[in-house]
């Protein structure tokens, strides 16, 4: 297959690569555009680590083909937050513990993310549950990512 | 020489304390080890056997070799060393000579401009082999008949423990019962799968960035293999993305180590796929485990008799001391005068199996739990009052015949658990099921786990601080932060002994330049054993901040006092009469002189050795209950838990937040391989390949989880703590077994209780759903 050269915006900057089409965008992102927050680890829609939102959907990454989000617009874990600015979902999440070791973190807080942002009430538990059943941990036991998704929601909702 | 602080001063100890390394974890901006990128670099790759049991009687990699984009391609005969790895003994091959034993065994390694062409290359090497019938069975595989995957034979180890009289215990006994148990081939599935970065520095030396346990092993366990002196390596082992023991033997250190002596100085990159992964990586011991265990007619428990198998698979790991630790903890927390333990850990081609969080107390403690449940009901005991007969307290004797001399928190979960909400409503929570056709139990159990490597092995800990400008400080353990936040307990305890806030403190693991040898992250140890380090290094750094105090003071050493973080002098002295931290590292900085101290700290041992088994026994022990809700529906079998309380004794807590996330993560852990996980492996062949076909919990079955923490203060332990990380995940697993049978009447003996299990179970006995 030929390299092709794709355009598209990543966490509000255009960026082109020069690559091949069929490459997952996963692989992309980290290798070429150095964006390694987003993590590989079952490289088959199974676990969620590699989550990012493309026009305003959560994907896996692993399975989508960089050909496949020409023009279109992606926001990874970096368009979220950094250590000096955090969202208030990652706040939650350091105030009830909601990561260990932190490899599924990324994925978890993007698809957390994506959800309150199309939501307009405080989730329940179950609802909570349902969001981000996508998402694989094996550190936490989810209970304080439940926590910390209800603890953001809480501020969005109390706070508009 | 020690460190003070009175309990109710307590600053940091105790509290929830946010991670340090948070921040970037929440953020994604943590660099893991295959985060990184490197200039020049090319891919390596692993080309695994195609049989589990095969003779090698060719390898040829010319093709290979030749294929453009091939960097180097290699084999047994390209190992400098030692071809040979493994934590107690070394019987892993590196690359493949003679034997392949399983299907994860390695036999060449490839280094290509790009992955495609790695992949490429691994198909053009050609290997012949001599297909063998596979060894499958342990207790086949111990027989005189079966081949010898060893030279020793198959029988990697045998554990025996014998006290008083069984057979007379057994014949004056009121109630016996006598169950088989089987159990799982658990998978880790850390997220994170293995991989890192080999690099042959300019100045010739090695730099190994890839995720473990205990760098300073890895490190040897290179060397061996290059036949280097260890100092020329350089590992770095942090962070992590999980671990739970699977991280703990090497996985591709030294793959990347041989790759990197011979791609011309170019960094080189392994990362598992998944699939790989499965494969090649260690799992838990699936266990066989027969136990026949008496009662008087009050309850009091008279004798226990096991017979253990565990399949280490094709190499050993640490699968002996598995076994040592299952029979170790085979009777329970419980005070039981005659036994007569025995376990074999039996070499099959069955994958390989190694640490894993709980290390053979799992499957042992399915077993126990469960022939007290059945005794208990025989007797028409109360589940709680039977057990708390039963459990030996501090000072008293075990069953293994030692006595404990350290704390001993059982009687205390026990009836902490006999006063949570859950058990004492526990007819009204079981009265409503969501659905008729679903039937509600409750289960109760409890366990204990060692803290640290056990009589007879080294155990030891060491920690660096350094004063830092500006007066913060820099903590260095070389135990490693694998996501159980221990990184975080050392920063609280020398923000504890250094009166200082937990922000000044830096925290730095997992580097053999950086840190100094710890040990392992393993064996519930690195709390207990870190913080010891700690707290024996911070009197050195107040020595050091005093003494500079005295001199700048110009006064004896003995009229400084440090108070709230600061330096002051009691009696008048020229110039301001308090220093600030800063001030003293300005100084020392000023005049060239070393702002580093060290503290050791040895593991204290048991008094004396059980048997000659090595290991055994722990002088620490960390205590656990859970009490469990559970629902069946009897018509596809399937078992959800709705509750779990989660009652551990760590000694005293250090970090609440951290300790909740351990109970947590262990209680769903335990739940997934009670219900769920297994990796099949048929003949020799795996089966499961990934995520697909390997059940992990997920959100959708998180139950509402409370933790109630015990603290029965350790005297030996860092302000009182003791270890956690393993038993938080194993009473459980009895647990759901006992409350899936208070539900439906049925006992399941062979894990995962898939639905499938569970129905036919029903089946068989009758319980179906009838309108
Ligand atoms: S790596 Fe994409 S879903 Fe698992
Ligand atoms: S925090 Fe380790 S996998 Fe989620």
């Amino acid at each position: 297959m030929n390299l092709k050269e794709i355009s598209f915006t990543v966490n509000g900057q255009s960026v082109c690569v020069f690559t091949y089409p069929a490459k997952p965008l996963l692989d992309v992102l980290r290798e070429e555009l150095n964006l390694t927050g987003s993590k590989e680890c079952c490289g088959k829609g199974e676990c969620g680590s590699c989550s990012v939102i493309l026009d305003g959907e959560v994907v896996c990454s692993c399975l989508v083909l960089v050909g496949q989000v020409e023009g279109k617009d992606i926001k990874t874990i970096e368009g979220i937050g950094d250590p000096d600015h955090l969202d208030p979902l990652q706040e939650a999440f350091l105030d009830c513990g909601a990561t260990q070791c932190g490899y599924c973190t990324p994925g978890i807080i993007v698809a957390a993310r994506a959800y309150l942002d199309r939501i307009q009430h405080i989730p329940t538990h179950e609802e909570i549950k349902d969001a981000l059943a996508g998402n694989l941990c094996r550190c936490t036991g989810y209970t304080k990512i439940i926590q910390a998704v209800k603890k953001a929601a809480e501020q969005q909702f109390i706070l508009r | 020489m020690s460190v003070q602080v009175e309990p109710k001063k307590l600053k940091w100890v105790g509290q929830r304390v946010r991670r340090k390394d948070g921040p970037e974890k929440v953020t994604g901006s943590l660099k893991y080890m295959t985060d990184y990128q490197f200039e020049n670099m090319v891919w390596g790759r692993v080309l695994r056997s195609r049989y589990p049991y095969a003779r090698i009687k060719r390898i040829d990699t010319s093709k290979a070799k030749a294929y453009p984009g091939v960097i180097c391609v290699l084999t047994h005969e390209d190992v400098p060393g030692f071809n040979g790895f493994g934590i107690v003994i070394p019987d892993q091959p590196v690359l493949c000579h003679d034997y392949v034993r399983c299907m994860g065994d390695a036999v060449a390694l490839v280094a290509a401009e790009t992955e495609e062409i790695a992949e490429e290359a691994l198909q053009l090497i050609e290997v012949d082999y001599e297909v063998l019938e596979p060894v499958t069975d342990p207790e086949e595989a111990i027989k005189d008949s079966a081949p010898k995957l060893h030279p020793s034979g198959n029988i990697h180890s045998r554990v025996h423990v014998k006290n008083g009289d069984v057979k007379k215990a057994f014949a004056e006994a009121d109630v016996i019962v006598e169950n088989t148990y089987y159990s799982p081939r658990q998978m880790h599935a850390f997220i994170e799968t293995e991989g890192g970065w080999g690099i042959l520095e300019e100045d010739g030396s090695l730099t190994i960035r890839c995720p473990g346990q205990y760098a300073f092993r890895d490190r040897l366990q290179i060397a061996r293999v290059l036949a280097w002196n260890p100092e020329r390596i350089r590992v770095i082992s942090n962070p992590i993305g999980g671990g739970f023991g699977g991280k703990d033997e090497i996985t591709v250190q030294i793959y990347l180590a041989l790759l990197a002596l011979h791609t011309g100085g170019r960094p080189v990159k392994i990362h598992y796929k998944r699939e790989e992964s499965v494969i090649a990586g260690i799992k838990r011991h699936p266990f066989k485990v027969t136990m026949k265990t008496a009662a008087k007619k009050d309850g009091t428990l008279v004798a226990n008799k096991v017979v253990a198998f565990g399949d280490t698979g094709a190499y050993a790991s640490l699968g002996g001391a598995v076994i040592s630790l299952a029979i170790e903890h085979s009777c329970g927390p419980y005070y039981i005068p005659n036994v007569d333990l025995e376990g074999y850990c039996v070499y099959t081609n069955n994958g390989i199996a190694g640490a894993f969080r709980g290390f053979g107390v799992n499957q042992v403690c399915l077993a126990i739990e469960q022939n007290i449940d059945m005794i208990a009901e025989k007797l028409g005991m109360d589940p709680i009052e039977i057990r708390k007969k039963n459990v030996y307290h501090q000072g008293g004797l075990s069953s293994m015949g030692h006595r404990v001399t350290t704390s001993v928190g059982t009687w205390k979960t026990l009836d902490a658990a006999e006063n949570c909400e859950l058990w004492k409503n526990r007819e009204k929570y079981k009265a409503n099921p969501s659905e008729p056709w679903k039937k509600r139990g409750i289960g109760v159990a409890t366990s204990f786990h060692g803290i640290g490597m056990g009589f007879g092995l080294p155990d030891y800990g060491a920690a660096t601080i350094e004063l830092l400008p500006g007066g913060r400080f820099l903590v260095g353990v070389c135990s490693e932060d694998i996501g159980q936040g221990n990184g975080t307990v050392f920063a609280i305890v020398a923000a504890e002994a250094l009166q200082c806030h937990i922000d000044d403190i830096d925290v730095i693991q997992g580097d053999t330049r950086r840190t100094i040898d710890s040990g392992t992250v393993s064996a519930s140890r690195s709390t207990y054993v870190g913080g010891n380090s700690v707290l024996a290094a911070a009197p050195f750094m107040i020595k050091l901040l005093k003494s500079t105090a005295a001199e700048i003071f110009k006064i004896d050493v003995d009229l400084v006092e440090l108070r709230d973080g600061k330096l002051w002098a009691k009696v008048p002295v020229e110039g301001k009469n308090v220093l600030t931290y800063a001030d003293i590292y300005q100084y020392l900085y000023e005049h060239r002189r070393e702002t580093k101290v060290e503290g050791h700290f040895m593991v204290p041992k048991a008094e004396k050795q059980i048997g000659n088994n090595v290991g055994m026994p722990h002088h620490v022990y960390g205590y656990q209950t859970h009490v469990v809700l559970v629902e069946v529906d009897t018509l596809t079998g399937e078992t959800e838990v709705l509750r779990v309380v989660s009652i551990p004794d760590c000694g005293k807590v250090i970090n609440l937040q951290g300790l909740e996330g351990q109970a947590e993560g262990g209680a769903v852990m335990g739940m997934g391989y009670t219900l769920y996980e297994d990796t099949i492996i048929e003949r020799g062949i795996f089966k499961t390949t990934n995520f697909t076909n390997y059940i992990l919990p997920t959100f959708k079955e998180t139950p509402i989880i409370e933790t109630i923490p015990i603290e029965e203060a350790e005297k030996t332990g860092p302000f009182g703590a003791k270890g956690i990380g393993e038993v938080v995940m194993i009473p459980i697993i009895a647990a759901i077994v006992q409350a899936i049978y208070d539900a439906t009447g049925v006992r399941i003996n062979h894990l995962p209780a898939t639905p499938e299990r569970v129905y036919k179970a029903m089946k068989e006995q009758g319980v179906i759903y009838r309108g």
